[in-house]
């Protein structure tokens, strides 16, 4: 328990690290390290893009599952990790 | 039987009792009776079986009926004759029901839905049953009922009722965020995406180090040009300052070292580097042992096993009991890595696993040794009988002078005593200076310290040995009792001795005497010798590709010497940080680049620009020196 606490904290230290979320299976957000708004809205969306990029990948191949999903902007990137009951968000900004 | 629907819809009161523990456990009994047949309808059919007994009377009674309808038309007994019947007055009455409410549910369908259905109803009850566990949950009655539906119907219907109960789920669970949180963090997945995730971040932070590493090309610049040189060919220069790089390769540029990153973390920091060594399956993963070499601060030792995919966090962290002063990791068990320690023990961990860390320790071996273990090394013998796998052995040396082969037995190790390193006076050896050797070792039987030791590459039963008193010995597996040979020239304790990987029998040796020298193996006297500064020389290493460079780490500085441009100085120089001593120093095996390990605990990675690849043969370069021996001065005072 202590080293999964560690472990969160060094990533959030790591360089351009914005921001950790931790969504449950509905939606809603359990663990953050943004302000509240922020937080509502990357849950939502993402919430969305997760179940769509999910279904792809099974769609092609029932026996495949989604891992890690990046996505790539001009100004960060988001970093998705899905499993069956949550998933971890992460924000970082690799040219800060 | 009458059906009564009253005019005046009462609303059916839901009534129910409370159902008390008590009602639940009452035993009822219940009788089933058969009530009697109630005919509802009942149409006597127009069809007769042939076969039935009656059938004559039936066939004879149609047949007088078709006689008479054909007689009917001309016949004076029938008359036709009309009739009118009133109609009654059509009252009208109004009902109303209750209207059917039609709710639309759709469902997509999607061929993963369909496969986890089919899959899942042996997956089911195992997943119901964990479920079923949380007993303090209010969820656990919707739980089951979840998956019961789930298991009647085909995909469609699960949806929309699933959802219905998520809803009264979220609205009881404001309290069960927390717990919800300490679950999710809990478990083993959990940690294995955080992991990952780590390691992602990390990967675009360091990414223009890593590629500098694995020798890909780099564009200067933000992420926009990397993705740019994803999509198109590199051989297009994306900026002015590519091109200018690209016009400067023909002139030569001196050889020089470029930082890359630095293996670091808090744990390890004020620690200083004793030694290093990389798995030999995966040829990026390395063990670093830390421990303070002088005896007065005695810290517990650490090792960290690092991977350049985290380079802010080891991947594996071993508190050890004592300073950690040598390991390797084994050839046929990968995940085995031998540690050997300040107080002469040593011990083999499995770093497969985050959990089970040691395999075996030597502490009860009766044998073992009592002074600092300095060199540890698996080897592998030659071809063995099967002539598959080969057989491996552990060997250490120690401070206290022996020499010692372990294996394991017994759930423990134990060892076997190859050589003692007995002091040997600085008599001269002449021909029968056999006996008076002997005559000395018997007065005094004290061992000298061993400090290095390296098994030849070609033939795994000759090995040399340094010791304090600066002495190489050649000695063999075989013989117990004697040294091979013996090889002067150091007056300080030798450091490190390693045979060169590329050339055949020729091996270094570096001292606290400020020197190196190479040797060959049938000369008792030293081909070349190297000096620099006024230092001792910490750890020496012939680079994997190049059979003319070597690396030497003395306190102050990296020096990497190439045979091939100077045998007076080295070619590149790296002093080291500041108040910070370098210890140790690895090559690694499929990269230009060298490792440093320092005094504080950071252990950096240097990358090996410009260096002539062209490699002549080493061992020309060799024989040259030797033949120009009795001209050439070696040393720099």
């Amino acid at each position: 328990m202590a080293e999964v606490e560690e472990t969160l904290k060094r990533i959030q230290s790591q360089k351009g690290v914005q921001g950790i979320i931790i969504v449950n299976s509905e939606g809603i957000p359990i663990k953050t390290t943004l302000d509240n708004s922020s937080t509502v809205q990357y849950a939502g969306l993402i919430h969305q893009l997760v179940m769509k990029a999910r279904s792809t990948v099974r769609d092609i191949d029932p026996q495949n599952d989604l891992t890690f999903l990046r996505v790539r902007s001009k100004k960060n990137e988001i970093m998705i990790a899905p499993d069956k009951d949550y998933f971890l968000i992460v924000i970082q900004n690799p040219s800060d | 039987m009458s059906i009564n629907i009253p005019d005046v819809q009462g609303k059916r009161d839901a009534m129910k009792e409370l159902v008390t523990e008590d009602m639940l456990k009452e035993v009822i009994e219940v009788y089933i009776s058969e009530t009697d047949s109630i005919s509802l309808l009942d149409i006597p059919s127009t069809f007769v079986s042939v076969d039935a007994h009656d059938a004559e009377a039936i066939i004879e009674r149609n047949n007088q009926y078709a006689e008479v309808c054909r007689n009917r038309m001309g016949n004076d007994k029938y008359v036709d004759r009309s009739m009118q019947t009133l109609n009654g007055e059509a009252k009208n009455k109004q009902v109303q029901s209750d209207s059917i409410v039609m709710v639309d549910t759709a469902a997509t369908v999607t061929a993963w839905d369909m496969y986890d259905t089919y899959i899942s109803p042996e997956q089911d009850e195992t997943v119901c049953v964990p479920q079923a566990e949380r007993a303090d949950y209010p969820e656990v009655a919707v739980d089951t009922s979840r998956g019961a539906e789930k298991n009647m119907s085909v995909g469609s219907s699960t949806s929309s009722v699933a959802s219905s109960l998520k809803e009264q789920e979220a609205l009881g669970n404001g309290l069960n965020a927390e717990s919800e949180l300490q679950l999710i963090m809990l478990s083993e997945k959990f940690q294995h995406l955080l992991l990952v995730t780590e390691r992602s971040i990390l990967g675009n932070v360091f990414q223009p180090k890593l590629a500098a590493y694995r020798e890909l090309p780099i564009l200067e610049g933000k992420l926009i040009s990397i993705n740019v040189m994803i999509v198109s060919d590199s051989d297009i220069p994306m900026k002015p300052g590519t091109v200018e790089q690209r016009e400067d390769t023909e002139s030569p540029r001196p050889p020089a070292v470029e930082c890359l990153w630095a293996f670091s973390c808090e744990l390890s920091r004020g620690r200083s580097v004793s030694s290093m060594a990389w798995n030999k399956k995966y040829p990026d993963l390395l063990a670093v042992g830390y421990g303070e070499l002088d005896s007065s601060n005695q810290k517990p030792g650490l090792v960290c096993c690092w991977s350049h995919k985290n380079p802010t966090w080891p991947e594996r962290v071993i508190y050890c009991d004592s300073a950690v002063t040598s390991l390797d990791f084994s050839f046929n068990n990968p995940s085995q890595l031998a540690v050997g320690m300040q107080d002469g023990s040593l011990v083999i961990y499995n770093v497969q696993s985050r959990n089970q860390l040691c395999v075996v320790s030597s502490s009860e071996c009766t044998n073992k040794h009592l002074a600092p273990v300095w060199q540890i090394r698996w080897t592998q013998q030659d071809l063995s009988l099967t002539g598959e796998e080969k057989l491996e052995a552990l060997y250490t040396v120690a401070a206290d002078g022996k020499i010692c082969k372990w294996f394991i037995c017994n759930n423990g190790l134990d060892c076997i005593e190859l050589m003692k390193l007995k002091k040997i006076h600085n008599t001269k050896k002449k021909a029968g200076g056999n006996k008076t050797e002997k005559k000395t070792e018997s007065v005094l039987s004290a061992l000298s310290p061993g400090l290095c030791f390296d098994f030849h590459p070609r033939d795994s039963s000759i090995y040399l040995v340094g010791t304090w008193e600066g002495l190489i010995h050649k000695c063999s597996s075989s013989n117990s009792q004697q040294f091979l040979e013996t090889y002067r020239k150091h007056f300080c304790p030798v450091n490190c001795i390693i045979w060169c990987p590329l050339i055949p029998d020729v091996f270094l040796s570096c001292s606290s005497d400020w020197t190196i020298q190479l040797w060959k193996q049938d000369h008792l006297n030293p081909v070349l010798g190297f000096s620099s500064t006024q230092k001792a020389v910490c750890d020496i290493k012939w680079s994997p590709k190049c059979a003319t460079v070597f690396g030497a780490v003395n306190e102050g500085q990296l020096e990497i010497w190439d045979l091939n441009s100077s045998i007076l100085d080295p070619v590149i120089v790296q002093p080291a940080a500041p108040g910070v001593k370098m210890t140790s120093l690895l090559f690694a095996t499929q990269t230009d680049c060298v490792l440093v390990g320092d005094s504080d605990g950071q252990v950096t990675v240097y990358q090996l620009k410009n260096l002539t690849n062209i490699c002549e043969s080493g061992a020309k370069v060799i024989n040259v020196t030797l033949a120009n021996r009795h001209n050439t001065t070696f040393f720099l005072s």
